[in-house]
């Protein structure tokens, strides 16, 4: 007897329940997992749970804090997201955060004090994205018109960002590093009008910005033409091509703008909570914490605002625990945790598992693919 | 020569189900094959040849049911198993390693290959197999210097090699000339009269008649029934496949053509590799006219059509559409001519596999109202567009949300030709735009290029279909490595003059 006792097989349509139901499971089972761990070290699980929520989300300046922590992640996830759509791997968005840091910090301290705060700030801004964009374009030019390859280029240009804010306080005595702190080196803080007002605790109104950015991300690729058009090209660069796309700008355009959020997030940080180019509040992985922001999304443009939320409550709940003695490198197992559940999960996204016995769900699903991809 | 007394049994297949999708490939399928016959599988596309083939091969296992392999149960993990037991299958696509030689693919997986290679021993009876087979072919030649005929050559005699005693041949004709088809059959014959059995499958029914012992007919998964071909005729069988009577729709043979729309005259165009793919060649379509340019795959034909339609730029000669020069244009520009083009690969070009059906449709005409309004795309228009041409054209299996690569090959298309023919072309290339489709699918395929012909269309339709190229075109060209080799009008040609010229030999001049 060959009866078999399960089959996995394909889904057809895959449902939102599914979409977003998946990702909680995944979420939820990172937390058991890592709960077990936690058990197995000897402190209590839910003791821990309790105070990262408690410091998370327990008081209104928990809360301040949690948003604080997950303005740049927003940014960040984005700019992971839409290049991850294009099959452009760049995972260089802590490179071109760091960069949007550096150039916003610059600009701010090269003008001074004589403009309008609001203008200001929007200049401090876009020259982070800027920033973030020429850092993205040491890459993405090679990649689109030599076929490098651009998941090495722009992670090794992650290193000499890092490298180059380092030599800018640490390094130098460049126009970044302040004069006056005799002590330690650190950076010269930003001209006041450049700063975002806060209004909530430390909250700046940053955070609208940051969710205003995303939410035009998504209104650019979901309801443009040339979104479309950059749709098409991330479906199937060859069909492109057949429908009169050009391809290559398409990308170059694309890797540029996940370039410019990225920057746009250091631009954030600078004119938000940071004040100016600090090397110890700017270099914290909020780049590489996007990549798990943006596949723990789905690469769902919109999803990205809420789970940047729950990794930034992570991030701002991790000091709270050596208040109880467990170490802050708990919120990094949880976070590795969650995008290898998250990762797993895609399978039961795409995949259902069923008896052989029970006949499947005729409405929800549809018709068999038979036919293979032929070479043109 | 077929005997069916149990014993002599070589394959029993009893009550096995697979499901795809939620849909079954295979449902409850029986199936008996005989030591030393030739059986052939007949059936449309979709169902579920292959998936059986594949259940044999140990490529699939199946949901359920039992596989008796020479009277034993057995069940077959994977494809090795299969061929370790004498089980072995030539797919549709080839799987061979293309920057090898022929004589290490024979190696490649044989159980006798250790760490060290015998070349000179493995040419050596590589080569004999090749001749007692009639199958010539040189082991030292690379994969990718040999035709698509040559390449399945050594994928028969690498399994040979193997002495497989089951032969699964999975559509073999549909990439030979029809002269290279008649020798396949004649080593078909040699190999049953050997014991060894030869599962053919096909859904061309002159060659099952032609060729084999048995006929086991599937019609949407399930077993329509089994029959010795000396008593079965053609017109039962086809009805037995398509569960109906069938006319194809054939051209109009009241001819009335107009100016001339396209215009081609010497072009050259490059292939991968940088020669020339196609070397010189010319033709004019009128209104309303269709030009078949009947080859086997490979010889220029996808370079062709890409330089005709912009995706590769020739490097001489002349493209005219409509009075206008469009040799060098680009794919855009191409497509506000008024160019339609049906590429051959439905979901590696001609469609966004990840998109929805009415996304896919919308794919060249997004740029301008209805489908946008300056840069924002109108969300409705998709829609209501969409569902009018799915409506109009038939196109089955659409939902909202779902991408278009879950529907069938004869879906897809017909959303595929929908969107070109939607676009209001003047000229349409088309390349075998009724390939792996079923009966019903290639009727409307059909019918709809047809109509278009009506409406004072030029139409291009390269194809490996001789039936289908027979049956449309008002003009027959024939291309061999790049080049025009026969050209006639459709009531003078036949299936076996146009062989003759694809395989590149040079007609007689007759007088």
């Amino acid at each position: 007897m060959s009866q078999r006792r399960f089959i996995v097989e394909p889904r057809g349509l895959v449902s939102w329940k599914v979409r977003l139901g998946v990702p909680v499971a995944s979420v939820l089972a990172a937390f058991v997992v890592a709960g077990i761990f936690l058990f197995l070290t000897g402190v209590n699980p839910i003791e821990v749970y309790a105070e990262m929520l408690d410091a998370a989300f327990g008081t209104p300046r928990g809360i301040s804090e949690t948003l604080i922590s997950s303005t740049p992640l927003i940014l960040t996830g984005v700019a992971a997201a839409i290049a991850f759509k294009m099959l452009v791997w760049n995972i260089g968005g802590e490179g071109q955060f760091i960069l949007g840091a550096i150039v916003a910090s610059g600009v701010a301290i090269w003008l001074g004090d004589g403009l309008p705060s609001f203008v200001m700030i929007v200049i401090v801004i876009v020259a982070g994205g800027l920033g973030g964009a020429m850092w993205a374009a040491i890459a993405a030019i090679p990649r689109v018109y030599l076929g490098t390859n651009e998941i090495i280029t722009t992670l090794m240009l992650n290193f000499i960002a890092l490298a180059l804010m380092n030599f800018l306080i640490f390094g130098s005595s460049s126009p970044w590093r302040d004069p006056e702190a005799s002590m330690f080196p650190q950076g010269r803080p930003i001209p006041e009008n450049a700063r975002i007002p806060e209004f909530f605790f430390r909250l700046t109104g940053g955070i609208f910005i940051a969710i205003a950015l995303a939410v035009f991300a998504w209104y650019l690729i979901g309801k443009t033409r040339w979104g479309f058009a950059v749709r098409i090209v991330g479906d199937s660069s060859e069909t492109a091509r057949y429908a009169g796309i050009g391809v290559a700008r398409k990308i170059l355009t694309v890797f540029l703008l996940s370039g410019a959020y990225a920057g746009f997030a250091g631009g954030l940080f600078v004119a938000g909570p940071v004040g100016a180019l600090d090397p110890r509040s700017l270099d914290l992985g909020l780049g590489f914490t996007g990549i798990i922001v943006a596949a723990l999304a789905g690469l769902h443009l919109l999803a990205i605002i809420p789970v940047a939320i729950l990794m930034g409550a992570l991030n701002n709940a991790g000091p709270s625990l050596q208040a109880i003695g467990v170490p802050t490198a708990t919120v990094t197992m949880l976070q590795g945790a969650i995008l290898i559940f998250a990762v797993a999960g895609e399978f039961f996204i795409n995949n259902r598992i069923r008896r052989p016995d029970i006949e499947p769900d005729q409405k929800s699903e549809v018709v068999p693919v038979l036919e293979e991809v032929e070479p043109s | 020569m077929t005997q069916t007394s149990p014993d002599t049994l070589a394959v029993e297949l009893c009550g096995v189900d697979k499901s795809f999708y939620g849909v079954k490939a295979n449902d409850d399928v029986d199936f008996k094959l005989a030591q030393g016959e030739v059986h052939a599988l007949l059936g449309e596309n979709g169902a579920g040849k292959s998936t059986l083939c594949s259940i044999l091969a140990g490529l699939y296992r199946p949901d359920s049911g039992d596989v008796f392999f020479e009277g034993e149960e057995v069940t077959f993990k994977n494809p090795k198993e299969a061929l370790a037991a004498g089980v072995g299958m030539v797919y549709q696509h080839f799987r061979l390693v293309s920057n090898l030689t022929v004589a290490e693919n024979f190696a490649l997986g044989h159980p006798d290959t250790g760490v060290r290679l015998n070349q000179k021993q493995i040419h050596k009876e590589a080569k004999e197999l090749g001749e007692k087979y009639d199958l010539p072919i040189d082991p030292a030649a690379r994969i990718w210097q040999l035709s698509v005929g040559e390449q399945q050559r050594v994928e028969i005699l690498k399994l040979l090699y193997r002495n497989v005693k089951i032969l699964i041949l999975d559509e073999p004709t549909a990439v030979l000339t029809p002269q290279e088809g008649q020798a396949l059959f004649k080593t078909m014959r040699q190999m049953a009269a050997e014991g060894r059995s030869v599962i053919f499958v096909s859904h061309k029914l002159d060659e099952v008649k032609q060729v084999s012992d048995r006929v086991t007919v599937l019609r949407n998964g399930q077993t329509v029934g089994g029959v010795a071909t000396a008593d079965a005729d053609i017109k039962e069988l086809a009805r037995m496949m398509v569960g109906r009577d069938l006319v194809l729709p054939t051209r109009d043979t009241t001819e009335d053509f107009g100016e001339v729309m396209f215009s081609v005259k010497d072009i050259h165009v490059p292939g991968d590799r940088g020669l020339e793919a196609v070397n010189g060649m010319s033709f004019d379509i009128r209104t309303g006219e269709i030009i078949g340019i009947a080859g086997v795959s490979g010889n220029g034909q996808r370079e062709l059509a890409q330089g005709l339609v912009g995706l590769r730029t020739p490097t001489a000669g002349t493209v005219v559409l409509d009075g206008v020069d469009v040799t060098k244009q680009t794919v855009l520009q191409h497509i506000k001519a008024k160019l339609g083009y049906v590429p051959q690969s439905r979901l590696g070009m001609g469609l966004a596999p990840g998109l929805t059906t009415e996304e896919n449709l919308a794919i060249k005409a997004y740029r301008s109202p209805p489908f946008s309004k300056g840069r924002r795309l109108v969300n409705s228009a998709f829609r209501t567009e969409g569902d009018r041409v799915v409506e109009e054209y038939d196109i089955r299996g659409v939902r909202p949300g779902l991408p278009i690569r879950l529907l069938s090959g004869g879906n897809l298309q017909k959303a595929l030709v929908a969107r070109e023919i939607e676009m209001e072309p003047k000229v349409l290339i088309l390349r075998s735009p009724t390939r792996g489709l079923d009966v019903g699918a290639t009727e409307q395929v059909r019918n709809l290029i047809l109509k278009e012909q009506a409406r004072g269309v030029a139409i291009l339709l390269i194809s490996e279909d001789l039936d289908e190229l027979l049956a449309l075109s008002d003009r027959l060209l024939v291309i061999f490595e790049g080049e025009i080799v026969g050209e006639m009008p459709a009531d003078e040609a036949t299936a076996e003059r146009l062989g003759l010229l694809m395989s590149g030999q040079a007609e007689e001049v007759s007088s």
